[in-house]
């Protein structure tokens, strides 16, 4: 079991991953923005794993740089990106290293495959 | 020239004639009182006269008087009088024998004592046809430069060492320079060195020694005065025939505003794409919720409506990506269809795989949706029924067929026995396939079992158009 961080300004999407990753047994934290997350990122809960959508709200690469700050947060944290964007290898360049995406619209079987890929890493 | 004097001055008389009888010029002697005494042979071929004609006539009395010429005029009775040598005076005349001549003419009064003192010796060269030659070439630069100015893009001249021969007025005014400041200089030494663009100088090095032009090659730069801006460059060598001369045309255009508009018009398709993408996730989690509260869930039947949500998605993938606006890329669409198949029907462990064979077409994106869909619906048809040991390949193709197209999904699996007849797609009216044929305007050619698979093939009419600057298929 691992506590997992959903980063996702659609509020029906976020709902939905959520109720997808806890039933693969997993703790959820969630955020609608980046402001919201990195609160909780700088809380001293703990947290395993960052899964945060791209475009966040007004910013267009939000959760790239969520996913940067937060790795100076905590070096150890899990990353996966997820976005309705064509991924671009300009965006890719702003991943953090060994990290994926999973494109939208993703499947629940997708999005638990890709969960336990990155928690596995 | 003048015989008969006696002692050294015989001796001076036949070295002189032999001197003046060599050079290439037109020589004539006046005496002081302006009579011819003695011409050379130049002479009388140049204006087509004789020595019986000239020796002995007044300068001015010549050939009916056609040397009585304002120009000579004011050599012979007021130059010359005031100094002892005049050199390259210009006279043009129209002779009526020679018709329009320009001539250069050296002066030189003779100062010695004898017979000769107070003579006049004129050396005369025809510089007619060299003038005209550069009249003419004159006149060629002034055309060129007119033709030049009027071009609206921004054009420069280069000589093969890459500096400027001739900058046009479109460039001079666009960039703030003058003639004078760019003629002679590099063209990567211009403004603040913008041009000075190593990809650009490996792509002019060419140009000239093999004749490769430059087509649209970008740059986007900060010009002063300018701000920011986007140029399109081409080059190509200037064809002079009989000459050798090695010259190329760079011409500018700026297409900013162009590229902004593009630029603007993918952020919104891109915008666009992000909220329908999006709009798909919310459906592919309803479904999901669906079947996670359904008491038994067609799991086969999920994953069929997440494939078609899927084979919908790519196509928004690929409209914010291509650079054509109205059209896809029909090879592009086919291979992302196949991957999303892949990874939501068969999963990274499975033996069956999809390729794809496709001619470079694009398709209008008002049909694509039901065209990705179609072919979605035949694939996921081959996959569920053609392997059932769980092996197989699965072919999707196009290619174009007179002013048809030809849509191909086909397998290599068991093939269809009697019983599946009736399960043909065109039996089926009320399936997808039958709707998305029937959408489209198309007809199932044929769909038969060949060897030991299936082969479905769709004649569809020109929903598909060739890309960009190949031949149009006729309508």
């Amino acid at each position: 079991m691992a506590v997992i961080l959903i980063v996702e300004d659609d509020v029906f999407i976020r709902e939905t991953a959520e109720l997808v990753i806890r039933d693969s047994g997993h703790q959820i934290l969630s955020a609608g923005d980046v402001e919201e997350a990195l609160l909780i990122l700088r809380s001293p809960q703990h947290i395993d794993a960052l899964f945060t959508d791209i475009y966040l709200k007004k910013a267009v690469l939000g959760g790239c740089d969520l996913a940067r700050e937060a790795i100076n947060l905590r070096p150890e944290l899990r990353v996966l990106y997820t976005t309705g964007n064509f991924i671009t290898d300009a965006v890719k360049a702003l991943f953090v290293e060994g990290t994926h995406c999973l494109p939208k619209p993703y499947t629940d079987y997708q999005l638990q495959a890709s969960i336990e890929g990155m928690l596995t890493v | 020239m003048h015989d008969g004097a006696p002692g050294d001055e015989a001796v001076f008389d036949i070295i002189a004639s032999d001197i003046v009888e060599t050079v290439p010029s037109a020589l004539i002697i006046l005496d002081r009182n302006l009579i011819i005494t003695s011409a050379n042979g130049v002479f009388y071929q140049m204006f087509r006269t004789s020595r019986g004609e000239t020796e002995g006539c007044h300068i001015f009395e010549l050939g009916n008087r056609q040397w009585d010429i304002p120009a000579l005029h004011t050599l012979l009775e007021t130059v010359i009088p005031n100094r002892a040598s005049v050199e390259k005076f210009e006279v043009v005349h129209d002779f009526p024998t020679i018709g329009r001549r320009t001539m250069l003419v050296n002066a030189r009064k003779i100062n010695r004592r004898g017979k000769y003192d107070g003579s006049i010796l004129l050396a005369i060269e025809d510089v007619s046809d060299e003038r005209a030659a550069r009249d003419e070439s004159k006149r060629n630069w002034q055309l060129s430069q007119s033709i030049v100015d009027t071009i609206r893009d921004p054009l420069v001249v280069l000589e093969f060492d890459m500096t400027i021969v001739m900058a046009s007025k479109a460039f001079l005014t666009m960039f703030g320079s003058t003639a004078a400041k760019t003629r002679g200089r590099r063209i990567s030494e211009l403004g603040q060195h913008q041009w000075n663009v190593p990809a650009l100088r490996h792509l002019m090095e060419k140009v000239l020694p093999e004749n490769k032009p430059i087509e649209n090659f970008e740059i986007e730069d900060d010009f002063p005065g300018l701000g920011r801006r986007v140029f399109n460059l081409n080059a190509r060598k200037i064809l002079q025939p009989g000459n050798h001369a090695h010259r190329m045309l760079l011409v500018f255009e700026d297409i900013t505003d162009r590229k902004q508009r593009e630029r603007d018009a993918k952020a919104l398709t891109n915008e666009i794409s992000h909220r329908i993408k999006n709009n798909l996730q919310i459906v592919a989690g309803l479904i999901a919720h669906e079947v996670r509260s359904t008491a038994t869930p067609s799991i086969q039947g999920y994953r069929a409506m997440q494939a078609r949500i899927g084979a919908i998605a790519d196509l928004y993938d690929l409209i914010s990506q291509s650079s054509r606006g109205e059209t896809i890329a029909v090879d592009a669409y086919l291979r992302e269809i196949a991957k999303t198949m892949s990874a939501s029907l068969l999963g990274s462990t499975s033996r069956i795989t999809i390729e794809v064979k496709a001619e470079a077409l694009d398709i209008d994106s008002d049909r694509a949706v039901p065209f990705g869909l179609l072919v979605n619906e035949l694939a996921t048809n081959a996959i569920k029924h053609a392997f059932p040991g769980g092996t197989g390949r699965v072919v999707l193709s196009v290619e174009k067929i007179g002013d048809q197209i030809e849509l191909t999904v086909a397998d290599d699996g068991v093939g269809m026995k009697d019983k599946d007849a009736a399960k043909l797609p065109e039996k089926r009216g009320s399936d997808y396939v039958a709707i998305f044929v029937r959408q489209l305007g198309g007809t199932l050619a044929a769909s038969r079992s060949e060897g030991t698979g299936t082969v479905v093939r769709i004649r569809l009419p020109l929903l598909l158009v060739p890309p960009e600057g190949a031949e149009p298929i006729a309508a």
